[in-house]
């Protein structure tokens, strides 16, 4: 299989990426939020991507680790979204942003105990149940622990394990996090179901200071996360992986480069799987 | 639930200080970073409605707008899920703690308003087209309009001028807004009452447009039909060369 590589699509780039000449990804990612229940010129924009694209989507307000019940109309919504663009991925992230029914439309930390593993692995089967579909959960990069009563992996994996979804492996979030709360990387990413990976995110961040890197989207990709990401390639089924870039958008060339260099890796590593499998 | 008290009062705490920048201790929390998060919370939101509401945002002044949107986002809980929505809850908030008449800002309401329709009519779902041909007889037939509109009234007319010198032109001023087709972009036209008139009644449906004259000579006293005809058909045609106005109900 040749490697699938995708970018999430922004409307600061949606002109230049129309045209079609600058980049070439094998598919698209969009968060629904921005894309349901609308109508006028975006629409349009959308039918024409997914005349020409597979789309995947990226959730945002999901909000997976609320204390609160499941938005359910919400739900209902981003189903109809995942059944007319005939969205083969749809992921949303291992945190909350929005408690007592007040949306912050950013990703916050969830404790990491044993209650929360709970109520999170049952959120997850009532929106798989409801959406007839595993939902990939994806590890999210965080600037603090909040009441720990666990290691993040072990957060992690407990979750995956207990709520049966897939994990959407955001390398550039473990290098983070890494980073900012010191542990190794390679360890980490050792210790999660890699079975059970459907998905992975790359990205580019900002150190803002001696211990502390935030996940801006707003960067390149570093060389540090491209020798993460072969690491993991090496380790995991083959995958669809997708680059996110959010903010400081370069010449769309520029990613297009970012979407090669990850499909070297990628093609360097598939070529080696089959080979050692025999079925060359 | 699920969820322990606790760990429900964890991300309370973290949440409200995302919300109101109240400093909190938080078990196992490394403090000097929890900053971070009220920021890029508060930098969405932010940014959001200084993209809503560009006008508003260059005419309050930004020691007023700043209260008002750290205000709204410390007491008001945002309930929709689609960011892009979020202004509407702001415009609603604003006009309920009457900040205009705090700030003496007596055209505030009237320009959120103004500049939250813009967004919703360029993103709203799209409503289905009337059957309709294109013809610009109208007179003895009904009238077919872009469904995809609204029509409103403001006290204000800050759709024409800056909101100081509106402040100077409180009237009844009403205004038509409507999406075009192709381009998608939202296009407004300030009406007088005899052209509001006339409009609703075309919104209604049931009335041929010489019926509708008729009314119009009745309820306005005037005399001269030939010359209503004649300045009512060039008001359509303008409103059918800017994509509003689409022919007749076939
Ligand atoms: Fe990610």
């Amino acid at each position: 299989m040749q490697p699938q590589v995708g970018i999430g699509f922004r409307k600061e780039f949606a002109a230049e990426f129309m045209e079609g000449q600058s980049i070439k990804p094998d598919f698209i990612e969009l968060a629904p939020e921005n894309w349901m229940k609308i109508g006028g010129y975006w629409k349009k924009v959308l039918n024409e991507l997914a005349g020409q694209y597979p789309i995947t989507s990226h959730g945002l307000s999901l909000s997976i680790g609320s204390p609160e019940g499941l938005d359910m109309e919400f739900l209902k919504e981003v189903k109809k979204f995942l059944i007319e663009y005939d969205v083969k991925v749809y992921s949303e992230h291992l945190s909350f942003s929005k408690c007592d029914n007040a949306h912050l439309y950013d990703l916050l930390p969830i404790p990491f105990t044993e209650d929360a593993v709970n109520h999170v692995s049952e959120r997850i089967r009532q929106a798989q149940d409801f959406l007839g579909r595993q939902i990939a959960i994806e590890n999210v990069s965080y600037y603090t622990p909040v009441a720990a009563e666990m290691a993040e992996a072990e957060f992690i994996s407990s979750i995956v394990e207990k709520s049966g979804c897939q994990l959407l492996l955001d390398v550039n979030n473990v290098y983070v996090n890494a980073f900012n709360h010191q542990y190794n990387a390679k360890e980490f990413i050792g210790s999660l179901p890699l079975e059970h990976v459907a998905y992975i995110h790359m990205a580019g961040h900002t150190q803002v200071s001696d211990d502390l890197i935030i996940d801006t989207h707003g960067e390149n990709i570093i060389d540090p996360v491209y020798e993460l990401f072969e690491w993991v390639v090496q380790r995991i089924n083959p995958v669809p992986v997708l680059l996110e870039r959010d903010f400081n958008i370069p010449e769309l060339t520029q990613l297009n480069n970012e979407l090669n260099s990850l499909r070297a890796i990628m093609g360097k590593h598939s070529q080696k799987a089959v080979i050692a499998s025999g079925k060359a | 639930m699920l969820l322990k008290t606790e760990t429900y009062q964890h991300q309370k705490t973290l949440a409200e200080y995302c919300r109101n920048g109240k400093e909190i201790t938080l078990p196992g929390a490394i403090t000097e970073r929890l900053p971070h998060y009220r920021r890029l919370v508060f930098n969405i939101v932010n940014d959001s409605l200084e993209s809503a509401f560009p006008i508003a945002f260059k005419y309050v002044e930004r020691v007023h707008w700043n209260e008002m949107v750290v205000d709204f986002f410390s007491n008001h809980k945002c309930t929709d899920p689609q960011v892009w929505r979020m202004p509407f809850e702001f415009y609603g908030y604003v006009v309920e703690k009457e900040f205009h008449e705090k700030y003496s800002l007596p055209w505030l309401n009237d320009l959120l308003y103004f500049e939250w329709l813009e967004v919703e009519l360029y993103m709203m779902e799209d409503i289905q087209y009337p059957l309709y041909k294109d013809s610009e007889n109208w007179l003895g037939k009904l009238v077919a309009v872009n469904p995809e509109h609204k029509l409103i009234k403001l006290k204000y007319p800050i759709h024409k001028m800056n909101p100081k010198k509106a402040k100077e032109n409180k009237g009844d001023h009403f205004l038509l807004l409507f999406r075009q087709k192709d381009s998608g972009k939202v296009q407004f036209v300030g009406l007088s009452t005899l052209y509001v008139f006339i409009l609703e009644n075309i919104f209604i449906g049931t009335k041929k447009l010489d019926e509708i004259l008729n009314d119009v000579l009745y309820f306005f006293g005037i005399n001269d039909m030939e010359l209503l005809q004649k300045n009512t058909h060039s008001f359509l045609t303008d409103l059918k060369s800017k994509g509003f106005v689409l022919g007749i109900y076939k």
